[in-house]
């Protein structure tokens, strides 16, 4: 079959899944809703509306930001395994909320903002940082993204000895694990714009994204401006990811294991398999969500879950690379 | 007169350790030069050096008056196109994508490469390897294969300066001597110069318009061909390969290893 055709296949099959895991998704919860009386204004309709809804749609938003966020980790760090915790997002995030949680009381809204400072900072620094030292190019910045790293991982558990086992270490750990539990339709309208204009600003740049993936010289001597362009690229996909988990907690697996799924799938580095690989993780996320919300008596936080729903697929996939 | 690049008293090296000492030439339109050398003669330091890819503290590199360092990277790149000894390209992307990355100097970040610049790539692919190859997938080529596919990335842009780093290094006889044809052809048609890197000595004494002889970081002898005699052509070849004999066949000149030992 030709590449083309291929892809267009890949594409279709891919919106019919992430089609499908939305529909379940909407149908799927503790209240069981009935069609019928949606139009009414009754209970039906506010669970709809205040829970389901939202709640769905930032899982796709969420799954799909992801996935390109991972993909664009992987092809500049030219690393299969980057994820955002290379550069220092997750663990800043972390602190960040932990921040909160400890000293502001752990609202809703103040945490998310400060997960996002928490998530930016780090990255920020890390990219300072790595503009300092003498190792120049991809390698100054996975260093830099270790140290960072590590220095917030023990502002984290510093804050998690002095925290209230009761209540304030359980949200913490709670807010690790990340849940879409307490979405509203105005925190998904808070991070939209910022995911949105992240996600916008990256596609036009895919070419550029693909070539950075060459390689530091390479990508000068094809008139790529190397270190503004990879700290450009490296930002937007941190706001990307930053929105995303400032609002959720941290969602573990699928900024990397996506891109694998496409790649694995398209065999391709094109920037169009990054697309497939924003489908997946939205796909994958609303799965897991469901899931989430279903096995269990209580909720389930979703990191547990796409970690069990991810790794199966995964091997599925590998154990069909060695076969095929 | 119409002198394209010109380099006066470059060093050139890698942190403090010096490869490149004192090194000037120049490099005409529509000329083909050659740099000779053993390895680490500084053959590869010196094409990295003029692309700013290696330091290069000390000298001057003028490309049409305007110094080569103060250039920005993009404006740097519309006006060099280089080949590098090897390429890092893993990426599994088509042979056309790979070739028209090379048009991305010319291009806004956001702008995509379009119909002309297609037009062009095919038409380089055609002439130095196969048309059928664009479609097909850049990591499925053989070695001596993707090197021509870099080649053509290189001149996609039609830079007035090609810095070529053994560009025929993986390429088969028959190519190898197709590739330099063309190349010496390119030169003279777009006015283009030339400054490229070989260890095949044979295919510089046939091809270029100059060579230009490194050893130990130091230009050690220059050869017009147009002038040159076997004489004068063993004698400086002899300056960086050790005993050499030098015989003319026809208009080309043939180098063979001497028999002093």
């Amino acid at each position: 079959m030709k590449t083309g055709k291929k892809l267009a296949l890949y594409f279709a099959a891919a919106l019919v899944v992430t089609g499908a895991a939305f529909a379940a998704s909407l149908a799927v919860g503790r209240y069981p809703i009935d069609w019928t009386r949606l139009a009414a204004d009754g209970m039906d309709r506010r669970v709809f509306f205040t829970l389901r809804l939202p709640r769905t749609c930032m899982a796709l938003l969420a799954g799909f930001a992801l996935g390109i966020a991972g993909g664009v980790y992987q092809t500049v760090f030219q690393n299969p395994l980057a994820a955002p915790d290379i550069i220092g997002v997750s663990s800043g995030a972390s602190a960040g909320a932990a921040a909160a949680i400890l000293f502001f009381g752990g609202g809703v809204t103040l945490t998310a903002l400060l997960a996002f400072a928490g998530g930016m900072t780090a990255v920020l620094a890390v990219l300072a940082l790595a503009g300092f030292v003498r190792q120049r190019g991809v390698t100054g910045i996975v260093l830099a993204g270790i140290a960072v790293n590590a220095l917030t991982q023990s502002m984290l558990m510093l804050m998690k000895l002095t925290a209230d086992p009761e209540k304030q270490l359980a949200a913490i750990e709670f807010w690790t694990m990340g849940s879409f539990a307490d979405v509203t339709m105005q925190k998904l309208w808070g991070v939209l714009p910022l995911v949105a204009a992240g996600l916008l600003c990256l596609f036009l740049l895919h070419r550029q994204i693909i070539l950075l993936g060459l390689g530091e010289e390479d990508a000068r001597m094809l008139g790529v401006p190397v270190g503004a362009m990879r700290c450009a690229v490296l930002l937007l996909a941190t706001l990307v990811t930053g929105s995303v988990v400032s609002m959720t907690g941290l969602i573990s697996f699928i900024g990397l294991l996506a891109p694998h799924i496409a790649r694995l799938l398209t065999r391709s580095s094109r920037f169009s398999t990054t697309v497939l690989a924003g489908l997946a993780g939205g796909a994958l996320l609303l799965v897991a969500d469901v899931l989430a919300r279903s096995i269990g008596s209580s909720e389930v936080p979703v990191s547990i879950v796409t970690s069990l729903l991810g790794v199966p697929f995964l091997l599925r996939l590998m154990w069909g690379e060695r076969n095929g | 007169m119409d002198e394209l690049l010109r380099v006066e008293s470059l060093c050139a090296g890698y942190g403090q350790r010096r490869v490149l000492r004192d090194v000037s030439f120049s490099v005409r339109r529509g000329e083909l030069c050659a740099l000779l050398g053993a390895n680490g003669s500084g053959k590869s330091t010196l094409l990295r050096a003029l692309c700013g890819l290696t330091d290069a503290p000390e000298g001057c590199m003028l490309l049409e008056a305007e110094s080569l360092r103060d250039m920005s990277c993009r404006r740097r790149a519309q006006r060099i196109g280089y080949l590098a000894q090897r390429s890092t390209c893993e990426l599994a992307l088509s042979v056309m994508d790979v070739v028209l990355m090379g048009c991305n100097p010319a291009l806004g970040p956001f702008q995509k490469p379009g119909p002309e610049d297609r037009r062009r790539a095919m038409a380089l692919l055609a002439e130095l390897g196969d048309a059928a190859w664009a479609e097909a997938g850049y990591l499925s080529l053989s070695e001596g294969q993707r090197q021509l596919v870099l080649f053509a990335r290189t001149l996609v842009r039609r830079s007035p300066l090609l810095l070529l780093d053994e560009p025929d290094s993986a390429l088969d006889y028959e190519r190898r001597h197709r590739l330099l044809r063309w190349l010496k052809a390119y030169a003279q048609r777009e006015e283009a110069g030339v400054l490229l890197s070989s260890h095949d000595a044979n295919i510089a004494l046939r091809y270029a318009d100059r060579l230009l002889l490194l050893r130990d970081g130091r230009l050690v002898g220059q050869v017009h061909m147009a002038r040159a005699t076997a004489g004068s052509l063993e004698e400086a070849l002899t300056k960086i390969y050790g005993p050499v004999e030098v015989l003319r066949h026809g208009r080309h000149f043939l180098m063979t290893r001497g028999d002093a030992e």
